[in-house]
């Protein structure tokens, strides 16, 4: 084992100057690229590995060091710090999960790397005043008010029931929906957490039901989010809407259950039918290379290497003016205007404005805001076939 | 009141599922004294084999059990010969890392083939329901049910009545005894590993057209067949059917009454009270 080590070591010096050689600029990249989280991190290395060769169009030779964190924080921290000492990179983009994010944060500014964050939702993670960090997507807090907002306009909900997986995502994403709907005057009639994985959430939903709620918020993961419409088609559970703020409302995988995915909402960072500059030339080159429809994440990631890459290049690489160039620059891409700014206690936070879509025919269409919307918001929820 | 009897329906039904996991554990620890920690990856196996004769063959879930059970009892018997009946004799640790490993191989070997994503089979009942005085009740998880019911009867009268089951019963009770008797008691025990898993298997091509199916799905199934077993009195079909449905209905209360992220804490604070007050389980009979 100890050989192997040694033997690795020699290797990476040995190809540590040839590299450079080649090489304009030089980035690190944290993703989940194995373990629990790795079917989503796929999204972000297929982003990344897109925008590579974008850059390469533009002139713009990028060197990734790819780091698998495999999901847990404590490997993101040691991959961080092997990007930041060892290998000299001029920024990071990456990782994916909020947990990893906020362990690299902290190292970002006690190194001093700017760190690009592409997808990762907890707030907290560009609350805390770091200079070096910078993130793309919308924090936790958006995913819900702009589902709430979007049933606002369509109708008038008085009650709201929730119901999330008890993880740091499920309750923190929640909390905030809980905290918007307040101040909005919608009454809270019922919260409900679960441990996920279980194969029966019949009893939870039929207390909910039995409160009679106009919307139903939840909040789970990809195979969470069938059963709990499986079983809420079931007990004959009707609101007005049912919003899912959260992973498992937006994949293909639940769209494709069309029997009881129809009309449910979601938030989402990125549509591939939303007229940001490039989105939908995205969408299509994506498929025709990976063969399957890209997620928000994969959108994310490809804004985020391109912003980081082309931003460090014209630095040469320079930490420092790095930073100062995300911070002053201003792009607009696939993701919309991008600008990393400091606002209601936030620091270097693109103040993305999310969308609102909904299945209709088992396809995702963009319903909401309006000035983006391919289709009308169908409300109320008329009920399963 | 009509959120009571629906919970209770609701983990009646699911129960009855869990009690076909417990049932297999049960049999094997009799029989051999050894507690399979293979138990869920077993079942995951059984969801796998479901999920790919429907995809692939198109034979609906309910009825290709006709064809996972004869699997998973060759595939369970395989194991008892292979692996098992070396470690009958050795240290309890042992027998617990040997049925660990192999259920460690099962899970990894499903991820290199099926990959991690998480399967979802969906039969045109999957979310179908009836009502029955006003409660909902699940169209597949009812079926499972009755399927249940008929595969704990059969069993019962097997080992009752027939001369095998009476062998293993025998060997079960006194393994030494049962040989100088002229029981192949080595056959006994592959028929019983054999059983186990395909009670397990079944367990698994029950649940899968309502819930959802990955590698890793055996540890918490593992668990709740251990819960379910200690619970009900090692050793003891009726008490494992009992066991079963007692956690079903315990987490559906739990889920109503007190909150659903409290329902686990539910059924393990039901399980810490059995083993104070009768630490035999609920029907075990202590072996001095």
């Amino acid at each position: 084992m100890k050989k192997r080590f040694v033997a690795l070591g020699l290797a990476l010096l040995m190809a540590a100057p040839v590299a450079a050689f080649g090489a304009s600029v030089k980035i690190g990249v944290i993703n989940s690229i194995t373990g629990p989280e790795a079917p989503i991190g796929e999204n972000l290395t297929n982003g990344i590995k897109m925008a590579q060769e974008d850059l390469k169009k533009k002139g713009v030779n990028v060197d990734l060091v790819w780091e698998d964190d495999t999901g847990k924080p404590q490997i993101a921290m040691s991959a961080m710090e092997k990007l930041a000492t060892r290998d000299n990179v001029a920024g990071v983009v990456g990782p994916y999960t909020s947990a990893c994010s906020n362990a690299v944060a902290k190292l970002a500014q006690r190194y001093k790397v700017p760190v690009l964050i592409p997808a990762a939702a907890k707030e907290e993670i560009t609350r805390q005043g770091y200079m070096w960090v910078f993130r793309m997507n919308a924090p936790a807090d958006v995913y819900a008010s702009v589902l709430i907002d979007a049933a606002l306009t369509a109708g008038k909900p008085k009650t709201i029931a929730f119901i999330y997986e008890n993880t740091d995502f499920g309750t923190s994403t929640s909390q905030s929906a809980k905290a918007y709907a307040q101040k909005k005057g919608i009454a809270i009639v019922a919260d409900e957490s679960y441990s996920k994985g279980s194969p029966d959430y019949r009893s939870t939903l039929t207390k909910i039901k039995a409160k009679k709620p106009d919307l139903v918020f939840m909040v789970s993961y990809v195979a969470d989010a069938i059963l709990l419409m499986r079983q809420a088609h079931e007990i004959g559970l009707k609101p007005q809407a049912f919003l899912g703020g959260g992973a498992g409302f937006t994949t293909v995988q639940f769209a494709k259950e069309k029997q009881i995915s129809n009309y449910v909402l979601s938030s989402t960072q990125w549509t591939e039918d939303v007229s940001w500059p490039g989105a939908h030339d995205f969408g299509k080159r994506y498929k025709a290379k990976f063969g399957k429809e890209p997620t928000y994440h994969a959108a994310c990631a490809y804004e985020s290497m391109m912003i980081m890459a082309e931003t460090a290049a014209k630095n040469a690489g320079n930490r420092e003016k790095t930073r100062a160039g995300l911070k002053a620059g201003k792009w607009n891409g696939i993701m919309g205007e991008v600008k990393f700014a400091d606002y209601a206690g936030f620091t270097n936070q693109n103040n993305h404005q999310m969308l609102v879509e909904q299945i209709q025919n088992g396809v995702y269409e963009t319903v909401y805001p309006k000035k983006w919307a391919t289709r009308k918001l169908i409300y109320p929820f008329p009920g399963f076939k | 009141m009509l959120v009571f009897s629906q919970s209770l329906i609701s983990g009646l039904l699911i129960g009855g599922v869990y009690a076909l996991i417990g049932i297999g554990l049960t049999i094997i620890f009799g029989v051999m004294r050894i507690i399979n920690f293979a138990h869920g990856d077993i079942m995951m196996i059984g969801m796998y084999l479901t999920y790919n004769l429907f995809t692939l063959a198109g034979i609906d879930p309910f009825v290709s059990v006709a064809i996972t059970i004869p699997i998973m009892f060759l595939f369970g018997a395989l194991l008892q010969k292979v692996f098992i009946n070396r470690v009958l004799n050795a240290l309890p640790q042992n027998q617990i890392l040997l049925t660990i490993g192999l259920g460690l191989i099962m899970s990894n070997t499903m991820m290199l083939i099926f990959t991690s994503d998480y399967q979802i089979l969906t039969t045109s009942y999957s979310s179908s329901s009836f009502r029955l005085f006003h409660i909902s009740i699940s169209q597949p998880l009812a079926i499972s049910f009755v399927i249940t019911a008929g595969i704990t009867a059969l069993l019962y009268w097997f080992f009752m009545k027939t001369d095998t089951g009476q062998a293993i019963r025998a060997t079960a009770q006194d393994r030494d005894a049962a040989q100088l008797m002229g029981i192949n008691v080595k056959r006994m025990s592959i028929i019983a590993f054999g059983l186990g898993s395909s009670l397990a298997g079944t367990a698994g091509a029950l649940i899968s057209p309502t819930y959802y199916i990955f590698p890793q799905i055996g540890s918490t199934f593992t668990l709740k067949a251990f819960v379910i077993t200690v619970l009900g009195g090692m050793g003891s079909i009726l008490g494992a059917t009992l066991g079963g449905i007692l956690i079903g209905v315990a987490e559906s209360m739990g889920a109503v009454y007190i909150s659903s992220g409290w329902k686990d804490v539910v059924v393990f604070v039901l399980f810490l009270l059995v083993l104070v007050f009768k630490p035999s389980g609920l029907l075990g009979k202590s072996r001095a």
